[in-house]
């Protein structure tokens, strides 16, 4: 924890470098490319966009329709052909798969910023790849912690609980996985944890897939949807079920949807990220990088704001709800 | 064989009407063509609005980017060429999508543990090309087999080895992607024939680049890199076998007409199991390629790319209804599609316009392709395919 | 008594529970030209069908040129030098003359010591035009698919195949269905002079009129069963359709 807050010092330090020097950069232009369209990504866009205003230079974005390498390579080797990106901001679709492509931008002389999902094992001093700027996300790992601490409190300690997830391999819904596992396993061994079933980030196969889940466990106590897609999906399958309030849902991204659930008492607690904050901090990032700072972190792990219904109204809280202004 | 039958066969020919007017004749070659000009003038369009747009400062035209949107084709095109014989003998497949991605699966697996056993590099890749080519064709044989044998109609058999294929492929890899392999293929999955490097101390390299870093690096273009030979060899192919063989004249003729096929003696069945093969295979290579792209297997990879690798069949002139089209038309499809994504890209528009544009021209191909029959007085065909 | 060239004795072909041909006993000779008449559903294409190799008869022979024969697919038919011209052409429309002509015989040309083959366009491009050209047929173009052809031209198609390969038999099955007048006229022609050539035909027709323009003797089936066998000049129109709709029926009468 101590380590975080020393990281998120120096960050801020360098960071404060950057207007004074942003001018003597000269105009950088930069790339984002997130990994699908949706409520989350839609924020971080924001974020992006706004540090762009701020700082006077232009962003081109591209948004993958649908999640995959297939679909995402393409439009990146598409935004590298165009030879005037100096960096790259972008959400691999896979950790592994995305390597090389990513690799091969850096070549051309784009250099790479990852937000929320990282490359390799997001270790970029001493893990295998090591040729991004940085990392900026959630510690996905903590964020499963605290859902699978949330989750076990709402259902009284013990029952049975169930994941349901995006895509594997893909290192964000990874660590959530993982977080909520060690949790459940270590500190309540009377919860039963099953799946996850990956819905490859289709809201219909999510909900789909907890219905089955839920016909098959009647005594199903609990829910964790580890995404915007997954929760959803998840949580409209317990209130077709008619078990809305009695299967505790615990949802990844605070979606209004994901929200709305929680006014329903179908939600019980919502993990809102930070994705303003990592579109906002990678531009600056890039901006810093181009005026020649080289004391940024390669690791920056933006924290959670955790809704439940206590301090959903609380415009302190609520600011994190994931909202698109005129949707 | 001359006599005088002869006389009332040729009498009997010369009493009916002429052939068409040059008018409409002159319309019938231009809607063969229409799909060239259209991706004519769709690259005009970009050279002129990308540097427009972006205050000259990106061009569309580059080596860079031609070169991108020969990679960018490779797995739509590979899939449409398959699909291409297919829907010339009236058939669809629509399972191409999910064998790609086992053929990636397979090959993945097969790479990585024929590596891990002591094989050298190349033959382990040789291996998982094996692997994914043996377990696509065994995919295309029982299509091929059940709409031969048991006259199933292809969209409803494809549609259900389709499940069959994806929860084979999801299973083998575990639901995850398959990684682990020698990071090495990735040479042999993007690396290139020729490099040049631009401007000072720059040149033309054959095979393997000089060891490059930083900014010359940067001036660095592949071409010709080597999935898109291997994809361009598999055209080739097609074009000889689909123009020049007895196989290819039999597929048109099977698509044309299946009873007259089946009354000349035409081994119909056995021809119908070949094209379902044909077009698991290049399915098979298309994931083999993009088992090397990637350095991992992916149980996902194809899915998006069954109803482009239509769109491009549609778009370059095959008809649905069989006995129609050229491999040549399917390339020019892809690349109207690969063109489309990359302009719009380079036009800081969103590339989900593309599905907007690519669904109209799709609309547009197939009305070309009714007006066109209307003009000949196309008879109606029969079909062993829905 | 010449040897009849074709031969069937009671032949049976059943399709699930419905008898199409019914012990069915027929010679043909040669030289002359035989209707096959009958109202639909009476069992006429089935049973060419049984002869040309599209269908295999469950029960009964069938003797061409003196030996048993068993036709498993049409190919078989055709090689023996059995030609049959259907109803609907069996022309592939999208498919040039000459490529229909050579409809599952193509010509090829081997390479690589016969591992590779290519279509030999030339010949049969060749080939097709001295038919055509020997047949006085005039087309604008060989190279055009011949969806763009009238009836009675793609008739002439249909027929110069059949006479390409040396037809030692002409089935027919309704050739003056969708023609003009002038051009039945003119297939009738043919039909006489292939007769006179010795090629015997056997025409499948429901047009009386043809019948006794062109042939020689006649037979009529009924619901699977001949009914009837004449010199067409020993019979008239009544008659006939007596036998047709079953009004009529030899084999009943002892």
């Amino acid at each position: 924890m101590l380590k975080k807050l020393f990281l998120v010092a120096v960050a801020a330090l360098a960071l404060a470098a950057v207007p004074l020097t942003a001018s003597a950069a000269g105009k950088i232009k930069i790339g984002f490319l997130p990994g699908v369209v949706d409520p989350f990504y839609q924020v971080m866009q924001l974020g992006v966009e706004a540090a762009a205003k701020d700082l006077g230079l232009e962003v081109v974005t591209q948004v993958p329709a649908t999640w995959g390498v297939e679909v995402q390579t393409p439009i990146l080797d598409a935004m590298i052909a165009r030879g005037d990106l100096n960096y790259l901001i972008t959400a691999p679709t896979d950790k592994d798969q995305m390597i090389g492509p990513l690799k091969a931008a850096l070549d051309s002389g784009v250099k790479v910023i990852t937000v929320d999902t990282f490359l390799g094992d997001g270790n970029y001093v001493t893990g295998p790849v090591t040729f991004p700027i940085s990392y900026i996300g959630s510690d996905n790992v903590e964020g499963g912690r605290i859902s699978a601490r949330g989750l076990a409190k709402a259902i009284g300690g013990k029952g049975t609980v169930y994941i349901n997830s995006t895509n594997p391999n893909v290192s964000s819904v990874e660590g959530r996985e993982q977080g909520f596992a060690e949790v459940m396993a270590k500190e309540f061994p009377d919860i039963k944890v099953l799946g996850p079933d990956y819905n490859l980030d289709d809201m219909n196969k999510a909900a789909q897939q907890t219905a089955a889940v839920l016909e098959q466990n009647p005594d199903l106590a609990g829910v964790f949807g580890t995404n915007v897609f997954s929760a959803q999906g998840a949580g409209t399958a317990v209130v077709n079920a008619g078990l809305g309030g009695h299967v505790q849902v615990v949802a990844y991204d605070a979606t209004k949807a994901a929200i709305e659930l929680m006014g329903k008492g179908v939600v019980s607690l919502v993990l809102a990220q930070k994705p303003y904050d990592m579109g906002y901090m990678a531009v600056q990032f890039a901006v810093a990088d181009a005026a020649g700072v080289t004391s940024l972190p390669r690791r920056v792990e933006t924290g959670f704001a955790i809704i439940d219904k206590d301090n959903v109204k609380d415009p302190e809280i609520a600011r994190f709800i994931y909202q698109v202004p005129g949707q | 064989m001359a006599g005088p039958e002869t006389k009332a066969v040729a009498e009997l020919a010369t009493a009916s009407s002429a052939s068409l007017p040059t008018s409409r004749q002159f319309i019938l070659v231009l809607s063969r063509l229409w799909a060239w000009a259209f991706l004519g003038l769709m690259i005009v369009f970009f050279v002129i609005a990308v540097p427009v747009w972006n205050d000259g400062s990106v061009n569309f035209l580059t080596l860079r980017n031609s070169q991108n949107i020969l990679v960018a084709i490779t797995p739509v095109l590979l899939l449409g060429l398959g699909q291409t014989f297919v829907i010339i003998g009236a058939g669809i497949d629509l399972s191409v999508g999910w064998v790609m991605s086992l053929a990636s699966v397979l090959s993945a697996l097969a790479i990585r543990s024929a590596f891990n056993a002591g094989l050298p590099l190349f033959p382990s890749v040789i291996v998982g090309f094996a692997a994914a080519v043996l377990g696509a064709g065994l995919v295309g044989l029982i299509n091929g087999a059940i709409i031969a044998k048991l006259k199933v109609p292809a969209f409803i058999v494809t549609l259900g080895t389709s499940f069959i294929v994806r929860g084979v492929a999801l299973l083998m890899s575990e639901n995850t992607t398959v990684i682990g392999l020698p990071a090495d293929i990735r040479d042999y999955g993007s690396e290139s024939l020729f490099y040049f490097i631009r401007g000072e101390g720059g040149g033309l390299y054959f095979l393997a680049p000089p060891e490059l870093t930083g900014e010359m690096l940067r001036r660095m273009d592949r071409i010709l890199a080597y999935p898109v030979i291997v994809t361009a060899i598999v055209v080739a192919i097609a074009i000889f076998i689909l123009r020049k063989t007895q196989f290819g004249r039999h597929t048109y003729a099977i698509g044309g007409n299946l009873e007259a096929a089946l009354r000349t003696g035409i081994p119909v069945d056995r021809h119908i199991i070949k094209l379902y093969v044909l077009s698991s295979v290049t399915a098979g290579i298309a994931g083999f390629l993009s088992t090397l792209r990637f350095t991992a297997g992916s149980a996902v990879i194809g899915d998006p790319l069954l109803l482009s690798s239509i769109a491009a069949v549609i778009i370059g002139g095959v008809s649905l209804f069989g006995g129609a089209g050229t491999v040549m038309g399917t390339v020019i499809g892809a690349l109207i599609i690969a063109v489309l994504t990359t302009g719009l890209v380079m036009l800081n528009v969103q590339s989900f316009w593309q599905f907007i544009v690519v669904g109209a021209v799709v609309i547009l191909a197939v009305l070309i392709d009714q007006s066109r029959g209307l003009l000949v007085g196309r008879r109606a065909r029969s079909r062993h395919a829905t | 008594m010449t040897a009849p060239i074709l031969s069937i004795r009671n032949m049976t072909k059943r399709f699930g529970g419905l008898t199409a041909v019914n012990s069915v006993n027929w010679d043909i000779y040669p030289g002359e030209v035989v209707g096959l008449l009958g109202d639909n559903g009476a069992g006429k294409s089935t049973l060419i069908k049984c002869v040309s190799g599209v269908h295999q008869a469950e029960e009964g022979e069938i003797y061409f040129e003196g030996r048993l024969s068993q036709f498993a697919r049409p190919m078989d038919a055709r090689r023996q030098g059995i030609e049959t011209i259907y109803q609907d052409l069996a022309l592939a429309n999208n498919l040039d003359v000459g490529a229909n002509i050579f409809l599952g015989r193509e010509e090829k040309k081997l390479y690589v010591g016969g591992l590779i083959h290519t279509l030999d366009e030339q010949k049969m491009l060749n080939e097709a035009k001295a038919t055509l050209e020997s047949l006085e047929i005039h087309f604008p173009s060989l190279t055009q698919p011949i969806e763009s052809l009238s009836g009675g031209q793609r008739q002439a198609v249909a027929i110069a195949r059949a006479i390409y390969w040396d037809a030692r038999l002409m089935i027919m099955d309704e050739p003056t269905n969708n023609l003009g007048v002038t051009e039945q006229r003119k297939v009738l022609e043919l039909i006489r002079r292939l007769r006179d050539k010795g090629v015997p035909v056997i025409l499948i027709t429901h047009t009386l009129p043809d019948v006794f323009a062109v042939s020689d003797r006649l037979m009529v089936m009924h619901r699977g069963r001949k009914v009837t066998e004449k010199k067409t000049s020993e019979t008239d129109t009544q008659e006939l359709v007596q036998y047709m709709v079953g009004a009529l029926d030899d084999t009943k009468v002892q």
